[in-house]
């Protein structure tokens, strides 16, 4: 059998199929099955440990597990692993949100740990910005999504061990963005129109286009004070790292 | 392309893992040199990365990877040999190490190391990747023994008589991981004085050392607790055949104080000295 052979014939055997290669004995192989499987979902774990807290480790492992055993790791980094995981609960948990968008920001917040550093833009730079042109550059850690469920809330409870609230029907903030500033990740909740001027100002439209975009949607005068508050809020938790 | 060789270095050192980071920041800690995983730096940002530029302003680097799949028969990810090069450029380590191993094949990563059978094809392989890896990143590197659980048919080296041909050929060096011979030789029902025996010492320029524990059928390299008997006594032959070595105390689970890591650092030491003793009073 020649290498290549044999390791295609080692993978197998790895993933619970095959016979082991010539000479492997079965003790051998099954020390390496255990050290693959037990090593993603050890990783899963870690990456999501406020869904794992939120489950309950039964739930969660067991979870974990089906998911190692259909998703192979491709990428050289181990902290790749379990992109996909929180998609993944959503759909085992269709009637609870709360998972997979809890998930969704473990992930989240893990990958801007050690994304890409950027400096939040300095308020006394931007005196002379001709703010209907000005075009926003963003954090690159920052990431957004429309939520169901009281997820941020909930994040925080269970990072504070405190209770977790109750979600009133309505009353659920229905976006949220996460990045990083310094070396802090954030997370903050966002209302619907804020969602939608973020979409748009980080697709590169200018200030003055998400403005009249606002206004189209709640009228001129909230616009005005809504635009700048929201502004504001981005510019002092340092999601804006350039006014251009 | 040209590659600078590797600095002589004697120094104890242990791997630098996040429970210690406090304490490597707040002060100088007693070591020589410190080892980080290089993967855990591979990044585009925050804040590891500026932990280890700040212990690097301290404490001399070595940057030993788990990733390198130097066995691969598809070849090396160039991708992540470009991405180490920028972190050895950013942070002048002592030596960049890795595993003579394979991880996977056919795009698969098992994130595990992996053993190769001992033939003239492996090392044909190894050799091939280790010198487009040395040229790429512009220096030699330092090739681990890895712990192993199987053999294969067909092998016709033992591992150091590989690993000797694999220096031979490819001017690459070694980081002995004692407690690996210890692993395997146990495994495999082998001498571990005859693996001493066979091996280039001439190429060790790190050492190893680490716990392991009792699996259902063999040991396995677990790296979770203190360095137990059976690899002093192995360190202690070690040092007597290859002198002063640079060495490292490896703990990557059930991690302890750092002071623990430091008394066992501080055993290395006076074990090192003591079966060095001989060859400095035959040298004087």
């Amino acid at each position: 059998m020649n290498l290549r052979d044999l390791q295609r014939s080692f993978v197998t055997n790895l993933l619970g199929a095959g016979a082991s290669p010539p000479g492997a004995s079965m003790e051998g192989m099954s020390v390496y099955a255990h050290a693959y499987h037990s090593q993603l979902l050890t990783c899963l774990r870690d990456t999501h440990a406020k869904t794992r807290e939120w489950i309950g480790e039964e739930a969660f492992d067991k979870a974990g597990k089906a998911y190692v055993s259909v998703h192979r790791p491709h990428s050289w980094s181990l902290d790749d692993y379990g992109d996909g995981f929180a998609s993944y609960l959503g759909e085992e948990w269709p009637d609870d949100p709360d998972v997979g968008e809890l998930a969704w920001l473990d992930w989240t917040l893990r990958r801007a740990f050690s994304g890409p550093d950027a400096t939040p833009v300095a308020m006394a730079s931007l005196t002379d910005v001709h703010w209907d042109d000005a075009v926003l550059t963003f954090a690159p850690t920052l990431r957004w999504r429309y939520v169901r469920s009281n997820v941020a809330a909930l994040w925080r409870a269970l990072d504070e061990e405190t209770s977790p609230p109750m979600a009133a029907p309505g009353s659920v903030p229905p976006a949220l963005r996460v990045w990083r500033h310094g070396f802090s990740t954030r997370f903050a909740s966002m209302s619907a129109i804020e969602a939608a001027c973020l979409d748009l100002a980080t697709m590169g439209a200018s200030f003055g286009e998400v403005c009249r975009d606002l206004a189209a949607r709640v009228g001129e005068e909230e616009a005005a004070s809504g635009a700048g508050s929201m502004l504001g809020d981005w510019l002092r938790e340092g999601v804006v790292t350039a006014v251009r | 392309m040209q590659r600078n060789g590797i600095t002589p270095f004697h120094g104890f050192g242990i791997g630098l893992r996040p429970p210690h980071y406090e304490d490597f920041l707040a002060a100088p800690a007693r070591v020589d040199f410190v080892e980080v995983i290089s993967e855990n730096f591979m990044v585009d940002g925050g804040r590891p990365l500026d932990i280890l530029h700040r212990v690097r302003d301290r404490h001399a680097v070595a940057l030993h990877g788990v990733s390198m799949n130097i066995g691969a028969v598809d070849g090396v990810d160039v991708a992540y040999i470009r991405r180490l090069r920028q972190l050895a450029d950013r942070i002048d380590p002592l030596w960049v190490s890795d595993h003579l191993c394979w991880t996977g094949v056919d795009g698969f990563n098992s994130h595990d190391l992996l053993p190769l059978p001992y033939t003239e094809e492996a090392l044909a392989l190894v050799c091939a990747n280790l010198d487009r890896v040395q040229d790429a990143l512009g220096r030699p590197l330092l090739m681990e023994n890895p712990s192993t659980y199987v053999a294969f048919d067909g092998a016709r080296m033992s591992e150091p008589e590989f690993l000797a041909a694999m220096c031979s050929r490819t001017g690459c060096q070694l980081l002995l991981d004692v407690n690996n011979i210890y692993v395997s030789a146990t495994n495999h029902d082998l001498s571990t004085d005859t693996w001493l025996d066979e091996l280039p010492w001439q190429h060790v320029r790190q050492v190893h050392l680490a716990g392991h524990s009792q699996g259902e059928h063999m040991l396995i390299d677990t790296h979770d607790a203190p360095v137990p008997r059976s690899v002093w006594e192995l360190y202690a032959k070690a040092c007597a055949r290859m002198g002063p070595v640079a060495t490292m105390i490896e703990r990557d689970d059930h991690i302890p104080p750092l002071v623990e890591l430091l008394a066992e650092l501080d055993m290395a030491r006076d074990i090192a000295f003591v079966a060095t003793a001989s060859r400095r009073e035959h040298a004087a």
